[in-house]
């Protein structure tokens, strides 16, 4: 079942490339998004399948390949990969059907995105370390060509900037599974939560260091981040859509796989120093966005600052927190995804992506009226208000973080309130005010916008809706995460202990945390201000 | 048959959202051919099902007692969060009277905002206000509630913001939004905090475990702080307030519920979370300083306003104030009187002043004038509105005024004073307004003011006739003090101060044409009160550049050094290729070398271990 997922994509990109007639970008297109839909069809019954009283993996495929070294076909599942899976189809899907219908090299084009839809499946399925860095190297081919290829005009340095971090970020996760393999000394690359158990500490802590490096960079964290807003900037939207929604999530869902269970033990000792990373990647990501001038930086600092979310939760090591942390990768790639791909749908219409320039956009008769709806509600679901799906993850998140790092739950709370500051920057200036007003404007942007047809906003409608149904009724997606997070959390050998911690004793006696709360408080109503239009 | 209208309680909430959905056609502009009217009726009709099921459900309590209504919601690990509804008549008391506010003011609004383009957008909004107040009014978890304040912080952004075109209402949709985010998200704080400690986030028991509470006093203060902040920013409260008046930009419709009913919630959820601030006794001192302040300066602040809307909205932030002060002060039941009372006076006042805006397309107070004549019924339901707010017996405010007064007289004479303030600097304000509106000579710009139409008449007057009736209702419901505590000081106090500020404010020297003063003094005066104390400019100077200056830090940081640090290693590998290429000589004596000494090396690494 599990390889369906793998084989349509990818024999959806070998008829792509092998159309025996001359294939148009429109056609190309078409076969794309049939075999895509299957894809996501596939994945569905997939969920309808999913057995909720299975912690453990399911859907299991063996098949020896390559036994000297280690590497085997193992494919399974678990709630943590489901959803992610589905995200996967879905987001491919919409990235597709979002495409320029006259694409340049169109086979190429529709090749390469299959392809990525292909190996990100894989790495989410495959429960063999060397299969999963063979997916997680595999996408990265493709991806680099699309930015490389169809990017802005900066694409030669920021798809360069991106093959070489994410190059250097699977050499570590290489190394580390590797050293894994070796000093457990397992007889093969299969995956198991208990395998570094025995290991000395340093050997653990060195492994995991490679690990969170390595991932790091795909989140990204601060200091790790800077491929990630080049290449966004230089990527079309498409490839934006997928990078935001679905690529970013190989690293957390990597670490959090990989890291968290293989080596509690150390992780749980570094616990409060990585929430303290996490803080600095949330507020540092959300400052950073506030002074952004083009709306899709503006969206990819954004991106830095709410995946430090998903590390804050991972690093709270408790069952609620372990579900808020999967719970947000899946929130932030649905709202992500959106942004993305409404601020493609104005770059295409507008041909300006500048928050200088842009005004009024909303305007009812020669704007984006209902692209610009969508995109107030995107915002204000990133921005955490309740009814979409950002509140609740991000809710979990926080109450699940708040019992264990009280004073680093609401500094991140401040990159929430920040969030709010720069997308109501984003909205007030693009969207408010009068369209061209001025006279400087008229000359750059024609006031007479093209028309935004339903195809161009079916996708962002068919993901705005989905923000209300998984903001309304969140159980829909916790049901699938929560025993999977649960067993994780069980099988973790080390629990978070309560008084081992100088940072959760503190909390315990309430002084630190109200110390940072007291700050915080300063900031946050700095948060609020008018920082000017 | 009342049993399942009672169990069903939980649509009343949601017949407000449901009209929003229904109405999307219209206000997406799908549907062009039948005009936006439709989506208006559609709103309209669920406010009147909302209304009506409150009625009945109220009926049914009341001879039954109090529901509890169980809707679970999410449950995930420990955490379990539910959207359970308090059926008690107090609640229901309050919802019914916010519906119904809500349902005049839609039909107000129909008739005010008929040749609007976007007529089904801005009843979609009104809807979305019903149901989010409805649904915290009668919420009987915090969680539920702050999360339909939240919304209603969303929405309060879009309504403010719903002339986007305008530079004022951009201005005024953003401080509106930010300033609340504000107070929302330290209420979060707050929030996760209760939530952790206290397990649970029923009213009722967190009001248990408050007895047993075992809190640090720092802990229990921040606590404290952060409910408050909440409140504070959804009530415009000092220092949060700065919104409520730009937020006048938007229709006067929506300035009519904010005014009265969305303010209500705000308060009501802070006295619901009365028994839990009082953990910190700083807290409710602050509460109390944050209200004082509030009270007397926003009524200072008032007075200089030239805009219509905006002077009555800084009353609005007074009187909360004054509500705040009740809530410190540990009396809920005159935080409870006042909002009541206040609630209906503040929305007559505001249909009233709405009508004068409509048909003059003015609210520059100095540039109207003789509307008395030309709008009678208008007219009387301004006096009406303002007497209904005031201390004016029998009216209701009279009541509210005094039972506050009395209770705070007893400890704390000095709030009791602050309240007597309040009232003479209102009074004061509505004579001062309704001098130059409504009496003097008519401008050019009143010239052509004939009556509102129907549609705002007819809730004016319902509304009017509700003002003169309220002192029964109140009687009815229990809130006014039987005929032994009623104390002659207080009255006389109370009847003083109202006519004190009705002499000021009848003999003050107003003129239109010149409205700043020629006294250097008394226009430096002037100028504070009318800038609110400068107190943007104390945004601008501290926060606003705080977090700017950051942002701009930070994204130096990153672009120079962060992604310098990355350049640089990138430049550093080429410089070196590209340096080591001139160590390339081309002769081959030097090749043969560097092999001789590479073989050497190897050879001696190689036979290492034979030496």
């Amino acid at each position: 079942m599990l390889s369906a997922l793998l084989l349509i994509p990818l024999l959806g990109a070998l008829a792509v490339v092998c159309w025996p007639t001359k294939l148009t970008s429109q056609q190309a297109k078409n076969v794309s998004i049939v075999f895509l839909v299957l894809n996501f069809l596939a994945s569905l019954y997939l969920l309808s399948q999913f057995d909720l009283s299975v912690t453990g993996l399911q859907f299991q495929e063996s098949v020896p390949w390559l036994e000297t070294l280690g590497l085997g076909y193992e494919l399974g599942i678990d709630g943590l990969s489901l959803p992610l899976l589905i995200i996967n189809s879905l987001l491919s899907l919409v990235a597709v059907y979002s495409s320029d219908a006259d694409m340049r090299r169109p086979r190429l084009y529709y090749f390469l995105l299959l392809i990525i839809t292909f190996a990100v499946a894989g790495a989410f399925v495959a429960q063999n370390l060397l299969l999963f860095f063979i997916f997680y190297e595999l996408e990265l081919i493709p991806l680099y060509l699309l930015i490389a290829i169809w990017g802005g005009p900066q694409r030669g340095y920021a798809a360069t900037k991106f093959l070489i971090y994410t190059a250097l970020s699977g050499i570590l996760i290489l190394a580390s599974f590797l050293g894994l393999v070796w000093l457990s000394g397992a007889s093969s690359f299969d995956y198991s939560a208990t395998m570094a158990n025995g290991l000395p500490w340093i050997q653990q802590a060195v492994l995991l260091a490679a690990l969170l490096i390595g991932f790091g960079i795909k989140i990204p964290l601060f200091p790790l981040h800077t491929w990630l807003p080049d290449a966004h900037v230089q990527a079309s939207t498409p490839i934006s859509v997928l990078l935001a929604g679905v690529l970013l999530k190989l690293g957390t869902y990597g670490l959090f796989r990989f890291g968290v269970c293989t080596f509690s033990e150390v992780w749980v000792d570094l616990a409060p120093y990585l929430a303290w990373w996490a803080v600095v990647s949330v507020l540092y990501g959300s400052l950073a966005a506030i002074a952004q001038t083009d709306m899709k930086k503006m969206v990819a600092y954004s991106s830095v600052g709410h995946m430090g979310y998903v590390l804050l939760a991972a690093a709270s090591a408790n069952p609620l927190s372990y579900v808020g942390a999967v719970f947000q990768m899946l929130s932030h790639g649905f709202i992500s995804a959106l942004l993305f791909l409404l601020v493609g749908v104005v770059y295409k219409k507008t041909g300006t992506r500048d928050l200088n320039v842009l005004r009024g956009l909303l305007n009812p008769e020669r704007g984006l009226p209902v692209i610009g709806s969508a995109m107030v509600l995107a915002v204000m679901a990133s921005a955490g208000i309740p009814g979409m799906v950002g509140f609740i993850s991000e809710f979990i998140v926080y109450r699940g973080s708040f019992v264990s790092f009280a004073p680093q739950t609401l500094l991140c709370l401040l990159g929430s309130g920040l969030t709010a500051v720069y997308f109501l920057l984003l909205v007030n200036r693009a969207f408010f005010g009068r369209l061209a007003s001025t006279e400087s404007q008229t000359g750059v942007q024609d006031p007479v916008l093209p028309v935004v047809t339903w195809q161009d906003r079916a996708p962002a409608l068919v993901l705005v809706a989905l923000l209300f149904v998984f903001g309304l009724s969140p159980s829909w997606m916790t049901r699938w995460i929560e025993p999977t997070t649960t067993a994780m959390y069980d099988a973790m050998p080390v629990k978070l202990d309560r008084d081992r911690h100088p940072a959760y004793r503190t909390s315990q006696l309430l002084d630190a945390p109200l110390g940072i709360a007291d700050a915080s408080i300063d900031v946050v109503t700095c948060s609020n201000g008018d920082c000017a239009l | 048959m009342m049993q399942s209208l009672i169990e069903l309680s939980w649509l009343i909430p949601i017949y407000g959202f449901l009209g929003v959905l229904l109405s999307l056609p219209w206000s997406m502009g799908l549907v062009q051919r039948t005009g936006p009217r439709p989506a208006v009726y559609i709103n309209i009709f669920m406010t009147v099902l909302a209304f009506l099921h409150g009625t009945f459900v109220f009926m049914g309590i009341w001879n039954v007692g109090g529901v509890e209504l169980e809707i679970p919601w999410l449950q995930v690990a420990d955490l379990s969060l539910s959207f359970d509804l308090d059926l008690s008549v107090l609640n229901l008391g309050v919802m019914e009277l916010s519906t119904g506010l809500s349902l005049l003011a839609q039909i107000y609004g129909l008739g005010y905002m008929e040749k609007d383009w976007a007529l089904a957008r801005f009843f979609s909004l009104l809807g979305f206000f019903e149901g989010a107040v409805n649904g915290v009014l009668l919420s009987s978890s915090f969680f539920l509630a702050y999360f339909l304040l939240e919304t209603l912080t969303l929405s309060t952004y879009l309504i403010v913001g719903f002339w986007y075109a305008q530079p004022l209402v951009v201005k005024a949709a953003r401080d509106a939004f930010l300033t609340k985010r504000v107070g929302d998200i330290l209420l979060l704080m707050g929030v996760l905090g209760l939530a952790s400690w206290a397990g649970d986030l029923h009213y009722n028991e967190m009001y248990e475990w408050v007895k047993e509470a075992n809190l640090t006093p720092l802990t229990a203060t921040l606590l404290g702080l952060a409910l408050i902040a909440g409140p504070t920013g959804k009530c415009a409260q000092f220092p949060l307030h700065l919104w409520l008046d730009e937020a006048m930009e938007g229709p006067s419709p929506a300035s009519i519920l904010r005014n009265s009913v969305v303010m209500t919630c705000g308060a009501y959820v802070l006295i619901k979370l009365q028994p839990i601030v009082i953990l910190s006794p700083v807290a409710l001192a602050v509460l109390i300083s944050i209200g004082t302040v509030t009270a007397i300066g926003a009524s200072l602040v008032a007075i200089a306003q030239v805009d219509l809307k905006r002077s009555m909205s800084y009353s609005t932030s007074a009187y909360i104030g004054m509500v705040f002060i009740a809530v410190g002060a540990q009396w809920p039941g005159v935080a409870i009187g006042l909002l009541f009372t206040h609630a209906v006076a503040k929305a007559l006042l505001f249909m009233s002043i709405g009508a004068v805006i409509n048909n003059s397309n003015c609210q520059d107070i100095t540039e109207l004038g003789g509307i008395w004549s030309r709008m009678p019924a208008t007219t009387i339901a301004y006096v009406l509105g303002g007497a209904g707010m005031v201390g004016v017996l029998p009216l209701g405010g009279f009541w509210a005024l005094q039972l506050g007064i009395d209770f705070l007289r007893r400890e704390h004479p000095v709030l009791a004073a602050v309240f007597l303030v309040v009232n003479a600097l209102t009074v004061l304000n509505l004579v001062r307004v309704f001098r130059l509106v409504f009496l003097g000579d008519i401008t050019p710009k009143t010239r052509r003011s004939p009556e509102a139409n129907w549609l705002m008449a007819t809730p004016m007057m319902i509304l009017s006739v509700f003002v003169v009736l309220l002192p029964f209702v109140m009687m009815r419901m229990a809130l006014l003090p039987p005929l032994r505590y009623w104390h002659p000081w207080v009255f006389i106090a109370l009847v003083v101060s109202g006519l004190l500020g009705f002499a000021i404010g009848a003999t003050l020297k107003l003129n239109r044409s010149l409205s700043r003063s020629t006294d250097r003094n008394m226009r430096m005066l002037q100028d504070l009160l009318s800038n609110d104390f400068y107190t943007e400019e104390l945004y601008r100077v501290t926060v606003v550049f705080l977090v700017r200056q950051g942002s701009r830090v930070v994204s130096w940081f990153d672009r120079y050094v962060v992604d310098g640090a990355v350049n640089l290693v990138g430049m550093a590998s080429l410089m070196g290729g590209e340096g080591l290429k001139y160590s390339v000589s081309g002769q081959s004596q030097g090749y043969i070398f560097t092999i001789v000494a590479g073989v050497t090396v190897l050879g001696f690494l190689m036979t290492w271990a034979m030496w």
